[in-house]
Order: structure tokens, then C-alpha cells, then sequence
């Protein structure tokens, strides 16, 4: 028996080595990384100056059109991300502050994400590599449930996310694999998917009356000079409980709600997200409305 | 409770520890422990068919008990048939019956009645056709006067319960398990080893390359309309594996585990995808269950005796019971009639016992025939899997059709965000490594076992799929 108990502790000691030596290695990968995605941009790159910064989920990411920024003379950037939450949109303006950006206008679009303030994990995962290089990383993850797990367990952010930061995806950083999530100022345009009903239900959605990640970027926002501009983005006609965005104006009065600026499904990709077409339009709207000035 | 699950993971070394170190002193406390954490096991799923086990243990039990004591014939087949009539009871009650009303309501429709069938609301208790499957193998063996009935309840139930087996085999025959939970088991540290190494290269199986392939085939397989020929075959290839490494490797780290007990296991898989023929394939996929289909359908069926349509009706008979088996769903009837369809030539050419050996490869022709012969044998086991995987029979047929019909052979892009041909090179590398190890339970063991164990580690940790997680597909049968 201590023969097979000294063979059981080997084990465990080559499988401690093992991860150690992988988290080293991927967190190394990760940390060189700058061109796969918005976090991994917003985290090794220095001071930046823009006049807009677009946050949100996908709503935001296929909606507002950067370019349309640009051309009136707005250096642009939209990181709005695909699945994201208001933790990581609040987690992202925050890395883009320790990395002492020079924000003008931030663009948040909360609408349905602010019926939660829950970590959106697809998304969140991206930030673990960086966990124990940044304390913004840090700190908004030690709320969580599993962060001892995350930070105190070697590789296990990386078993755990094994589809977002597992082998694949190191495999495609070491080997700088372009995406196109970079591309046009960050701002994913949407085609027309085959011809369907346009339809949406969005009842079971409430608005928290306090969604603290959201109160967090307002805070940031005010604390760094930052103007504001929290927007509803538009949904096709055909959703049951559109009032929902009633009820977010109601618990949050200083959104904007534009749910109605784009309606007509020809301008719909799908439900929720606007294609090309729609997003231009909306975004004209919002450039009228909010940077006259500078037009 | 699954094997590769943290829960596993802190239940085992706790079972292991006080087997060795508490209750060692003789084999009724080892047993009466693994008893207590047999049924802690099973309940971790549903604590409420615990009792469905108890119950069947406790039928076959008292029947086999009553068969031997029995003077008379009709009191012994008394005792015979209310065991085998409770224990397919239940089976057809659990699995079967909403099969069977549902299909005679659509026979019925179509003949222009209106019929709407009355469907029990019942959940398939885990591992039911496998503990059945024991206590049925018991009680027919005690009639047959092949064994002696068990008097020690404890012991029996060891044989039904026994956790590594409880839920998906290998079905074990009372012949060779009992023997050895009658008797105090003492620690054996080579046989030990020789269960973790087995063990650790089961999960490998399961979490490298079974649930892996597993996101590929599903990606494949659930929009298999819009996918073209290259996708199609490839998502049969990784069905194929994902059973295989899902299937052996849940075998393995059951067999792996009892080791460290210090019971063997019936073998339940032996390199399948390396058969010559589809005879071969048989001898060498879920063998504890063939050798039982065998045993106690196909030979009382008369086997290989009596004339020619015999042979090919017991045959048909025995992968069809074979395939519904696995489950209440003309998928898998078709898929054990498509297994009939193969075996029949070699049945009729009395070649089914041809290729009995490990396949050997050299510098010569015949060995371009073997790799032909397993080719050709491993793209009819991919044809029947996939009716296996398919939710009907037509859509099996329309993902059949659309490898010949739907024309490119090219990358295509996944619904898991993965392009078709990514697990090649994984697939490959794994059937290198069986190839390789062929004569061997596992490849680990032997020479440079600790490098070869690290690489598996390795594996597991780096390559393992793990936040899409998957259900051994056979606790579902």
C-alpha cells in the first residue's frame, strides 16, 4: 500500500507540475496577444484619445456604424461585444481607464442587459487570462462565487472556459490568427438573414432597479469627465413585451430610448439585432441627436 | 454522480480509503461498504428508483433462492417466470411502453382510426437494462442449474449494485463476479496500477476525444440539411468516435476502478474499429453484451444449428433485440437490422470466424487487404451509426443521402464556431496511439509508463472538452 500511495502522490504532483506549467504558458501566449479581440486590444495598448466610445452587447456592436462617427470628424471606437453584459462592458471601461484613455463621449447601450447584472461567462472568460496581471481584472472577478477557484487554481480558468480560452483559442493567439472583430472601428455589420417572421419575446425581462455595474459606469463616467449617453436600441415591431423599455425609462430616467428610431423589419437582421441598412439609419439618428455641434 | 465529475473525484478516494484502511478486515465489511456506496451512487440521480433496484435485487434474490430449493418442475418455473416476467415488467413499463403505444396509435391512424394514446409520464431510471440484465442472467443461470443461488444477501446485491458496473456495465455474469466478492479481497499495488493507468486512459477516451468529437458530430448531425458532403461524412466519422471513446471509456474507467477494489471486470471493448469483418466488430464492441445476447437468446434460439434459415432467423432475431436494447426507437431497430444485413454474408459463407487474431500488418499484400478489410468494416459500422445518432429513420436516411447528393467536398464553417476538418489530426493521432497498443489494455503501462502517463495528464487537462459538458450516452439506455 505505500508502494501505491507514494505511485498516487507522484501522480498528483506531476499533474500539479502539469498545470502549473500550462497556466504559465497560456497565460504567456495570452498576455502577448493584441489583434484576436477587444479585450485583448483594450489590454496591451497604451494611453488612447477618443471622441466616441461604444459599449454594450451585441445591440450595440451591429448598431452603431464607427465609420458614420468618423466621417464627421468623431475618432471613433465601438467595443461593443457579441453575449456581453453590463459587467463586461463595466469591466472594459474600466481596463480602458487604468490604461489612462482619454474618453470624450461614452455610448452605452443598456436596454436588455440591464435585467441582470450577472457575469456573461462566453465573454467574461476573456478577461481571465489577465487576472493576475490587472488589478481592475482582479478585483471585479473577487465578487464572483468561483474566484478562488479562478485565481487560486492553476489552469482552471482555462478547463473551466476550455471553448473560449482553451487550447483552440491559445493555439490561434500564438499563431496570431486574424479576426474580424477588429475590423470597421470594431462595429460588426449584420446581413439579411433568409426571409422569417420577425418575432421577439421579451416579457419574462424586468429592469433591476439598481443594476450596479451600470451605476459603475456612471460613476466612472463622472469621476473621469466622461459624457454619458446611455441608449435603448431599436427591436422589431413584432415583440411581445416591448413595453419593457418603458419600464427602463421609468426605473432609469436618463436613458434614452430610441427603441422606436428604426421599426420597419426590412431594416432587421433579426429580432434584436438591425442589419447594415437598419444600423446606418439608427446611427445617423443618434449623430443628429447628439453631436450636432460638431456636425 | 459521473466518473469524471468532481463529485466523483472526492466520493471515490473516500470509498477507496475506507475499503482499505477501515473495513478491510474482512470481506463482509468491504462488501457491506460497497454496498452502502453503490446505492449513495445511484441515488445521486434519483434517489426514488433506488428503491426499483432494491426491489429487483431483492426479486432475483428470493426467486433464485426459491428455484433451488423448488422439488418440483412447476413450482420452479413458477418462480422462474414471475422473475423474468417482473424484471421485463419493469424494462417494458420504464422503457418500452410509450414506444409501443405510440407506434400502435400511428398504426392506427393510418389505417384511418383516431387514436390518442395513453403515455405514462415516467423518467428511465439510470442503468435499468443493466441491472436487469445481471438479475436476469442470475435467475435463468440457477434454473438452468448452471450455478448455485446465492444465500448471502449482502454478496448478491454486490453483484447487481456494484457501483463501477451499476449504470452502464459491462454486464457481468454471476459465474464470474461472485466468486470474487465471496472472498476478502487483499491489496494488490501491480493490479492497482495497472486500474489507475486504465482509468486514466478511459478518461482520455471520454474527455478528449469522445466529448470533443461530440461537439463536432452534434454541430453536424442537428443541421445536417444545410451541411455538404464533406460534413456529413465527417460528422458520421466523429459519431463513431464519440461513442467508441464515450462507450470504452466510461468500460475502461469502470474496470479501471474496480482494480483498485481489487475485482476484475468482464472486458467490454477490444479495439473494434480495428476488426476485419463485421463478425469481428461484434467480438470486439460491448462484448459483455454480445456474449449475453449469445448466451441466453441466440444459442436456447438454436445458434448456428439446424438448417440455413434458421441461422439467418436467429440472426435477425438477435441484433434486433440486441439493437431495441438500446433503446425505444426504430433507430435503433434499424440499426441492429443493418448489423443483420452485414453478418448475413459472412453467416452464409461460414466466414464469420475467419478473423479471430489481432490484426498484423507488414510489408506485403495481404496486409493491404486487412487495411481494406478494416476500412471497409469500420465505413459500415459509420453507415449504422449513424441511424444510431439520428432522432428518426428518415433523417438517418436523408444524412446518408446528402454525403452522395449534397456535391461539395469542402471546409464549411460549424454552428460550434469550428471549420469540419479541425479533429482530424486529433482522431488520427488517437488511432495511432490504439494501433500501437492493440495487444495491450491501455497504452500507458510498459516501458516509459510514467512519460507516457504524463502525456495522458497532459491531455486530459489541455485538450479535454469540458464547458460543454456530456452525459455518458449509454446511462441514457
Amino acid at each position: 500500500m505505500k508502494k501505491f500511495l507514494l505511485f498516487v502522490l507522484k501522480t498528483i504532483i506531476i499533474t500539479i507540475v502539469l498545470l502549473m506549467v500550462l497556466d504559465l504558458a497560456y497565460t504567456k501566449i495570452y498576455l502577448q496577444s493584441s489583434s484576436r479581440g477587444k479585450i485583448d486590444q483594450v489590454y496591451s495598448s497604451s494611453a488612447q484619445k477618443y471622441d466616441v466610445v461604444i459599449l454594450g452587447s451585441s445591440r450595440a456592436n451591429n448598431h452603431f456604424v464607427s465609420q458614420l462617427f468618423e466621417d464627421k470628424g468623431l475618432k471613433t471606437f465601438n467595443y461593443g461585444m457579441s453575449g456581453s453584459h453590463l459587467f463586461e462592458a463595466d469591466l472594459l471601461l474600466k481596463l480602458m481607464l487604468e490604461r489612462k484613455y482619454e474618453i470624450k463621449n461614452l455610448i452605452i447601450e443598456v436596454d436588455l442587459s440591464l435585467s441582470n447584472d450577472k457575469r456573461a461567462d462566453g465573454v467574461a472568460s476573456k478577461f481571465l487570462p489577465y487576472l493576475h496581471n490587472s488589478e481592475v481584472v482582479r478585483e471585479q472577478f473577487e465578487q464572483e462565487a468561483d474566484y478562488n477557484y479562478l485565481y487560486y487554481i492553476p489552469f482552471y480558468r482555462y478547463i473551466k472556459f476550455d471553448s473560449q480560452i482553451g487550447f483552440r483559442e491559445g493555439f490561434k493567439t500564438l499563431t496570431k490568427e486574424p479576426t474580424s472583430l477588429l475590423n470597421n472601428q470594431g462595429y460588426y455589420p449584420l446581413g439579411n438573414k433568409k426571409k422569417m417572421k420577425m418575432r421577439n419575446d421579451i416579457t419574462n425581462l424586468k429592469p433591476l432597479p439598481h443594476n450596479k455595474y451600470y451605476e459603475n459606469v456612471k460613476l466612472l463616467c463622472k469621476k473621469h469627465n466622461i459624457r454619458l449617453l446611455p441608449i435603448m436600441t431599436p427591436m422589431c415591431e413584432n415583440t411581445k413585451g416591448i413595453n419593457y423599455f418603458e419600464k427602463v425609462k421609468k426605473a432609469y430616467p436618463e436613458v434614452y430610448n430610441y427603441e422606436n428610431a428604426v421599426i420597419e423589419d426590412k431594416y432587421f437582421s433579426s429580432c434584436g439585432h438591425m442589419n447594415d441598412m437598419g444600423a446606418r439609419k439608427f446611427t445617423a439618428v443618434i449623430i443628429n441627436d447628439f453631436f450636432k455641434i460638431k456636425i | 454522480m459521473f466518473f469524471n465529475s468532481f463529485a466523483f473525484a472526492v466520493f471515490f478516494p473516500i470509498v477507496f480509503i475506507l475499503y482499505w484502511f477501515v473495513f478491510n478486515k474482512n470481506k463482509s465489511s468491504q462488501n457491506l461498504l460497497l454496498i452502502i456506496a453503490s446505492y449513495y451512487f445511484y441515488s445521486c440521480w434519483d434517489f426514488r428508483f433506488l428503491f426499483l433496484l432494491v426491489f429487483s435485487t431483492f426479486l432475483d434474490y428470493y426467486t433464485g433462492i426459491q428455484i433451488e430449493k423448488s422439488q418440483k418442475e412447476t413450482t420452479r418455473k413458477f418462480w422462474f417466470w414471475l422473475s423474468i416476467g417482473v424484471n421485463l415488467g419493469f424494462l417494458g413499463i420504464f422503457k418500452y411502453y410509450n414506444f409501443f403505444a405510440n407506434s400502435m396509435s400511428e398504426l392506427l391512424t393510418s389505417v384511418g382510426f383516431q387514436s390518442s394514446p395513453f403515455l405514462l409520464d415516467v423518467v428511465l431510471p439510470v442503468g435499468i437494462s443493466f441491472y436487469t440484465f445481471h438479475g436476469l442472467s442470475y435467475v435463468i443461470d440457477i434454473y438452468k442449474k448452471r450455478i448455485k443461488a446465492e444465500y448471502n444477501f449482502v454478496d448478491y446485491s454486490l453483484f447487481v449494485s456494484y457501483f463501477p458496473l451499476l449504470v452502464a456495465g459491462p454486464i457481468e455474469r454471476a459465474t464470474h463476479l461472485l466468486p470474487q466478492v465471496k472472498v476478502k479481497r487483499s491489496f494488490d499495488f501491480e493490479k492497482a496500477k495497472a486500474g489507475i493507468y486504465q482509468f486514466v486512459w478511459g478518461l482520455v477516451k471520454k474527455v478528449v476525444i469522445a466529448d470533443t468529437c461530440a461537439t463536432y458530430a452534434n454541430a453536424i448531425f442537428d443541421h445536417y440539411t444545410s451541411m455538404n458532403s464533406l460534413s456529413l461524412l465527417l460528422g458520421a466519422i466523429y459519431f463513431a468516435f464519440q461513442i467508441y471513446g464515450d462507450f470504452s471509456g466510461y468500460s475502461d474507467m469502470a474496470l479501471g476502478m474496480s482494480k483498485l477494489f481489487g475485482i476484475d471486470l468482464l472486458k467490454n471493448f477490444n479495439y473494434p474499429y480495428f476488426s476485419r469483418d463485421i463478425a469481428e466488430f461484434w467480438r470486439r464492441w460491448h462484448i459483455s453484451l454480445s456474449t449475453w445476447f449469445k448466451d441466453y437468446l441466440y444459442i436456447p434460439l438454436g445458434g448456428s444449428r439446424g438448417s440455413k434459415l434458421q441461422q439467418v432467423r436467429n440472426t435477425f432475431i438477435i441484433f434486433v433485440v440486441s439493437g431495441f436494447w438500446h433503446g425505444a426507437n426504430w433507430t435503433y431497430l434499424v440499426w441492429g437490422f443493418l448489423n443483420a444485413v452485414y453478418f448475413l454474408p459472412l453467416l452464409l459463407l461460414k466466414r464469420n470466424r475467419t478473423n479471430i487474431e489481432n490484426p498484423v500488418l507488414s510489408w506485403n499484400l495481404e496486409s493491404v487487404r486487412t487495411i481494406i478489410n478494416i476500412l471497409s468494416t469500420f465505413l459500415l459500422s459509420c453507415v449504422a451509426w449513424v441511424f444510431f445518432r439520428a432522432k428518426t429513420v428518415t433523417d438517418a436516411v436523408l444524412y446518408l443521402k446528402g454525403i452522395f447528393t449534397k456535391g461539395t467536398f469542402a471546409s464549411q464553417y460549424l454552428d460550434n464556431e469550428r471549420y469540419n476538418f479541425e479533429l482530424l489530426i486529433l482522431v488520427l493521432a488517437f488511432v495511432l496511439v490504439e494501433w500501437r497498443y492493440r495487444t495491450q489494455v491501455e497504452p500507458i503501462s510498459g516501458k516509459f509508463a510514467t512519460l507516457k502517463l504524463s502525456v495522458c495528464l497532459l491531455a486530459i487537462i489541455a485538450l479535454g472538452t469540458y464547458s460543454d459538458y456530456k452525459e455518458f450516452i449509454y446511462f441514457q439506455f
